[in-house]
């Protein structure tokens, strides 16, 4: 099998390698760049686990191969941290609500709930529930980390205004 | 996954010519949201992938007053979802892709790949015939334009030839006093493959019923036409009497079969509530 | 007990193994990666029962990148148990790795190493396998034929995995003849699967000097570590078990899997390390399901609602091998005895063997299918007589001092408080007498049902258990605590860290966790049976409390006082009544003219009997009657659970098994096909658990009604709990807002259909 040179950025750091076409988006993230915090829950796009954000979109990374992701921008669980020091506010309230047990969903409903915050950061019930539904946690019974991401949101959304303020 | 190798024309005749010539084992690539668990779950056997999203041109959602919607072959359901040409004209199509799986599938998936998948159960199929779609496609030795309710040759297969490139579907504008509805029966609110897909287009003037189809989705080998249904419906004034007598004509009409899902029976049982309920929804979201 | 002031108990601290979860930094099994790592991947049967009469394996091994191959030519024959709970006699030697006979569709045949997981699968399509299909037994009934064919040459014979479970207590025939009512009806259950998110996932890796070391997703390492030595002729210290993060397990994680042996023996048969990961598919063709069962319930009652008789058989269904039938037998068949007060009960348990995947351990250990039927009769009671459901629990409820399952009084009890507390808050009566119509969809009816359990913190006495915890103060006054429990994500390693924190009287965040290396930490049984806080929790808390006494004689002696005149809160030692005379607990430890450095280390060790926790179950459902779909609107789930360690920790074990619960009430069933013995929907889209689209509103309470002497101030367990009550509560909502009676799981939408049918047939009949 042939390899391909592919440039792709992650968390802001520009990464090159070679991976084979059948490669799966999940594979090279988690094997040739080492970024193992995405998860394969499934590997055929039914649990959210592998959940990251190309090019401003959550997909799932198992029903993409690598090599479509040329020269996309990616981000992933590693990345949503502002800085090493400082959690994200959807992290911050996953902690503090109880919102991930086994955490291996996490990494996948952090991402997908990011770009929910992004878009809306005062959701409704209704509108968490939608947009987490291909996300699957057997944990927590979705209720904590359905709290998590209002708080996380109404944070978000003061935070925002008070920068505008500023 | 299994291994493969990966192609990327950049043109549609360069795609077609590497798919008839690698020959068995050849396919097209579009979202491959589907493609991939196929492979995976060895449902299919993949000796070459030929990616159709380098091609120039098949990106494009238009739309106009005269011919209608017409979005490319990699066109994302997403990306559909998103763009303000369905609303208040094709609200079936846009619950129909509300409906498929999930956000991040649906922001891989291509509705064209939705629809050359050729499943029964496919969510965008439905609503694509109640309205009328038309697939156009390129082939060397010239494209063809197939309405959709011909394209499909049985589960899994179209009539399309070997070579042949799905570039877009159109979709007609809406007529006067059109109603619409996509209603998808499932055990789960999301994450959901249609046990029965039921879409209504309804052409309705003063209270009177002029024009109707009725497409009905994993209860046959093929998604269905409901012609003697939309018959009944057509000339009516849609009363709780001839929504009744449709549902129990698309119970006739429909040839579901049993599996884990759901039976066969219940399946025609649903065709019938949904039928009814859909058409009830269409006439409340006037177009 | 004496009144504490908490300090840490009781508050909900940050789970520390959290922030590695939600940064991705955690590591889960598969996450590792070695030099050389070589990828494992197991040839499955298609076939539900055969010998195998010829595997070729020769294509597969000259397939370029092949390392190895595994049949059974190639594997120590070594008779041994799936369910290798070493202190219990409940164990059913019924396995070889690799045997020439298929006993289920997907039992695995032949394993293969290779240098890509890529080149691993695509190499089990080159071996050979010839078989002899034998006739196959699908389900229970066909197992307990008198013709049925053996799946097993071990056992008591009949496809029995152990012999009959019988328990009778009182005149069953006198409590009968007392009745004013007798009930009789015959219930049964699906198939559902744990589906913790993480796929099993080993890795083995053999040294120079013979020494295993094998990371693994698994709820029991040291029972791993046993089984892997025992079968592969080692000594302990030669098998190292390591687990980091895990990605659930729901007990089915509890079992020494084929493919933990296969992945051990590839590794050592290429001199490299091997991973072995199964795929979604594989977690439920090689994984542990619920057992399906058969059961029949007769029970008598008074006028006024009181329980006479009680008369039970139930049949589970194991599957192909025995895994945990033994103790799911016995816990489940015990189950009946208590949960509503009977003097007279007849009691007789059985599992068979099917040619179907592996039943096992799966939270609600048995007691999920006994306690459904019982809490549906029991309506069914409430209903003839004339009495409220919730009353009718009431009356019966297991009371202090009565005999509990595990043949102990019970001590501390939580029912009748969970039952009292619930009808106010869900405000029951005013539910109940309410419109079961819905204003805005005339196909819909509401429904309001009730549903009880209790549940035992610890497996005993069917085993043995101990709990052992090492709690060490360094020097510079941290302390670290060594624990062999598991951490699945129920945040145990944080409650017990809470418990040494508090017991030692140093702040929470002082305390670290070292667990998941059986070479490191002390013995542990495993995490299962509603236990970890329990169990360890008091082991960690006697091993703080003698660290705190061996801290203050330190700290005494650099005082000048006696130990007794000091205390220890929040890392400083005072000296009782003169508030300026302390120091800091690193103060203590550290270096003083004349005394070096010290750390000190003290050790606990616990055998529990056995505590229960309680809960009732408080549900709306909302039927439509047209399409058959039931959605449960609301859950108040009221449980008792001794002390409170982690508020929210315990709230999200209670919230996460009514999602379980609800899905094998409604819509999940791994279904095997009757006739062939294949799965038909090994994958999740069709084994349909509930998502966030489906999830109701849950209001969780939880009362700390009846603290337990044996955990840790009174702390007892919650993990299974949740699972239980919520089926027959869903149930009986249903019969409250359609008046169809279901005595099955899942119940589907065609069944409520089909209900509603015969319901209008058996009234137009009457009319």
């Amino acid at each position: 099998m042939n390899k391909i040179h592919l440039e792709i950025t992650v968390n802001g750091e520009a990464r090159s390698m070679m991976v084979e076409g059948h490669r799966s988006l999940l594979d090279a993230l988690r094997e040739e760049a080492g970024l193992t915090g995405t998860k394969k829950g499934c590997d055929v796009g039914d649990c959210g686990a592998c959940t990251v954000i190309v090019d401003g979109r959550p997909v799932n990374a198992c029903l993409m191969l690598a090599v479509e992701a040329q020269g996309a921008e990616i981000l992933t669980i590693e990345g949503l941290q502002p800085d090493p020091d400082t959690l994200h506010p959807l992290q911050e309230a996953f902690m503090e609500h109880g919102a991930s047990q086994c955490g291996f969903c996490s990494p996948g409903i952090l991402i997908m709930a990011k770009c929910l915050l992004d878009r809306n950061p005062l959701p409704s019930d209704e509108e968490i529930r939608f947009g987490l539904s291909g996300n699957i946690c057997r944990c927590t019974g979705y209720t904590k980390i359905f709290d998590a991401i209002r708080t996380a949101g109404r944070r978000m959304a003061a935070a925002r205004a008070q920068s505008v303020e500023a | 996954m299994r291994r493969f190798e990966y192609h990327e024309p950049t043109s549609l005749k360069e795609a077609s010519q590497l798919l008839t010539s690698l020959g068995e084992g050849a396919y097209f690539l579009a979202g491959g949201t589907d493609l991939f668990v196929e492979i995976r779950e060895r449902l299919r056997q993949v000796r070459h992938l030929v990616n159709i999203k380098r091609v120039p041109g098949l990106d494009q959602i238009e739309w106009s007053d005269q011919t209608g919607l017409r979005f490319g072959a990699q066109v994302t359901a997403g990306q559909l979802e998103a763009s303000g040409y369905l609303n208040g004209r094709y609200p079936n199509l846009r619950a129909a892709l509300k409906a498929l799986a999930s956000i991040q599938v649906r922001n891989r998936a291509t509705v064209v790949g939705n629809v050359c998948r050729a499943s029964p159960s496919a969510d965008t199929i439905p609503p694509l015939i109640a309205d009328g779609a038309v697939i156009e496609t390129y082939r060397p030795g010239g494209g063809r334009h197939i309405p959709l309710a011909e394209f499909f040759a049985g589960p899994g297969r179209t009539v399309l030839e070997p070579g042949e490139i799905v570039i877009a579907v159109t979709v007609p504008p809406p007529a006067q006093g059109s109603h619409r509805a996509y209603l998808k029966h499932g055990r789960r609110k999301a994450m959901e493959l249609a046990t029965v897909g039921v879409a209504v287009s309804l052409e309705v003037e003063d209270g009177l019923c002029t024009g109707a189809r009725v497409a009905l989705g994993a209860v046959g080998p093929v998604v269905l036409r409901a012609p003697q249904t939309e018959a009944i419906l057509v000339g009516s004034r849609l009363d709780a009497a001839v929504l009744n007598a449709a549902a129990e004509q698309a119970m006739q009409e429909c040839t579901p079969i049993s599996n884990v899902r759901a039976s066969a029976e219940y399946r025609r049982e649903m065709v019938g509530v949904l039928t009814r309920r859909a058409v009830m929804l269409a006439l409340e979201e006037a177009a | 007990m004496t009144k504490h002031e908490f300090r840490i108990v009781g508050k909900s601290v940050k789970r520390q193994d959290v922030i590695e979860k939600i940064t991705g930094e955690g590591r889960y099994t598969g996450d590792y990666h070695l030099p050389g790592l070589l990828s494992g991947k197991i040839k499955r049967a298609e076939i539900a029962h055969a010998r195998i009469r010829r595997i070729d394996v020769s294509r597969a091994l000259a397939y370029p990148g092949v390392k190895a191959v595994l049949t059974h030519h190639d594997v120590p024959r070594v008779l041994h148990y799936g369910s290798p709970h070493p202190r219990s006699a409940s164990c059913t030697m019924d396995q070889y790795i690799l045997d020439d006979r298929v006993r289920f569709w997907g039992e695995g045949i032949a394993a293969v190493a290779a240098v890509s997981e890529e080149i691993a699968d695509e190499a089990l399509d080159l071996i050979e396998v010839e078989y002899e299909p034998l006739p196959a037994v699908l389900d229970i009934d066909a197992a307990q034929a008198p013709d049925a064919p053996l799946i097993h040459d071990v056992g008591p014979g009949g496809n029995l995995v152990i012999p009959p479970v019988h328990i009778e207590r009182g005149d069953v025939e006198k409590g009968f003849a007392e009745a004013d009512l007798i009930l009789e009806g015959e219930f049964s259950g699906g198939r559902p699967v744990p589906t913790y998110m993480e796929p099993n996932v080993c890795i083995a890796d053999w040294d120079g000097s013979n020494k295993l070391t094998f990371w693994t997703s698994t709820q029991t390492s040291f029972m791993v570590r046993g089984a892997l030595a025992e079968v592969l002729g080692l000594p302990l210290n030669k098998v190292r078990v390591l687990v980091d993060h895990m990605g659930g397990g729901f007990g089915a994680k509890q079992d020494l899997f084929q493919h933990e042996f296969l992945c051990a023996l590839l590794a050592k048969k290429c001199r490299r390390p091997v991973k072995m990961e199964f795929t979604r598919r594989e977690t439920f063709l090689a994984g542990r399901s619920r057992h399906p069962f058969r059961l029949w319930l007769r029970q008598g009652f008074r006028k006024d609602g009181t329980l006479t008789a009680r008369e039970m058989k139930i049949v589970y269904e194991s599957g192909a091998y025995g895994s945990h039938s033994p103790g799911v037998t016995n816990v489940g068949t015990a189950s009946a005895t208590s949960l509503y007060r009977c003097e007279n009960v007849r009691l007789d348990g059985r599992a068979v063997y099917t040619n179907t995947p592996i039943a096992g351990a799966y939270r609600g250990y048995g007691v999920v299918q006994t306690y459904f039927a019982i809490d549906i009769q029991m309506d069914e009671a409430a209903e003839k007589l004339g009495i409220d459901p919730a009353g009718i629990r009431l009356r019966n409820a297991v009371r202090e001092g009565d005999i509990a399952p595990s043949g102990h009084p019970v001590v501390g009890y939580g029912l009748e408080a969970c039952i009292r507390h619930g009808i106010r808050a869900f405000d029951w009566a005013g539910k109940r007498a309410a419109d079961r119509h819905d204003p805005a969809n005339p196909a819909i009816r509401k429904g309001w049902g009730i549903g009880c359990e209790m549940h035992g913190s610890s497996a005993y006495p069917g085993i043995k258990e101990q709990g052992n915890a090492i709690v060490r103060m360094n020097e510079d006054g941290s302390v670290t605590l060594l624990t062999g429990a598991a951490g699945l994500g129920t945040g145990a390693h944080t409650a017990l860290a809470q418990i040494v924190a508090e017991e030692l009287g140093v702040p929470f965040e002082t305390v670290s966790v070292v667990h998941g290396d059986t070479d490191v930490v002390p013995w542990d049984i495993g995490a299962f049976a509603s236990h970890t806080t329990y169990l360890v929790g008091s082991a960690a808390k006697m091993a703080a409390a003698e660290l705190r006494q061996r801290v203050l004689a330190r700290a005494a002696e650099k005082l000048q006082e006696k130990p007794g005149h000091l205390e220890m809160v929040e890392g400083v030692i005072l000296v009782q009544g003169q508030p300026d005379r302390s120091i800091t607990v690193a103060e203590a430890m550290g270096p003083s003219r004349g005394i070096p450095a010290e750390h000190l280390v003290a050790s606990g060790s616990y055998m529990p009997t056995k505590s229960y926790s309680f809960a009732a179950h408080f549900v709306e459902v909302a039927v439509d009657t047209e399409t058959g779909i039931i959605e449960c609107r609301k859950v108040m789930p009221v449980h008792d659970v001794g002390r409170v360690i982690h508020p929210v920790a315990a709230q999200g074990q209670i919230e996460g098994g009514i999602q379980q619960g609800i899905g094998h009430t409604l819509t999940e069933d791994y279904v095997i096909d009757r006739t062939t013995g294949r799965s038909l929907n090994a994958g999740l889209v069709d084994y349909k658990m509930p998502l966030s689209m489906d999830m109701p509103d849950i209001e969780t309470v939880i009362l700390e009604a009846a603290p337990d002497p044996g955990g840790p101030w009174g702390a007892k367990g919650v993990g299974e709990d949740p699972i239980i009550a919520i089926g027959p509560a869903i149930a009986n909502a249903v019969y409250d807002a359609i008046g169809v009676r279901f005595h099955h799981y899942p119940i589907t939408p065609e069944d409520v259909l089909n209900g509603l049918r015969r319901k209008a047939a058996e009234s137009s009949a009457r009319d």
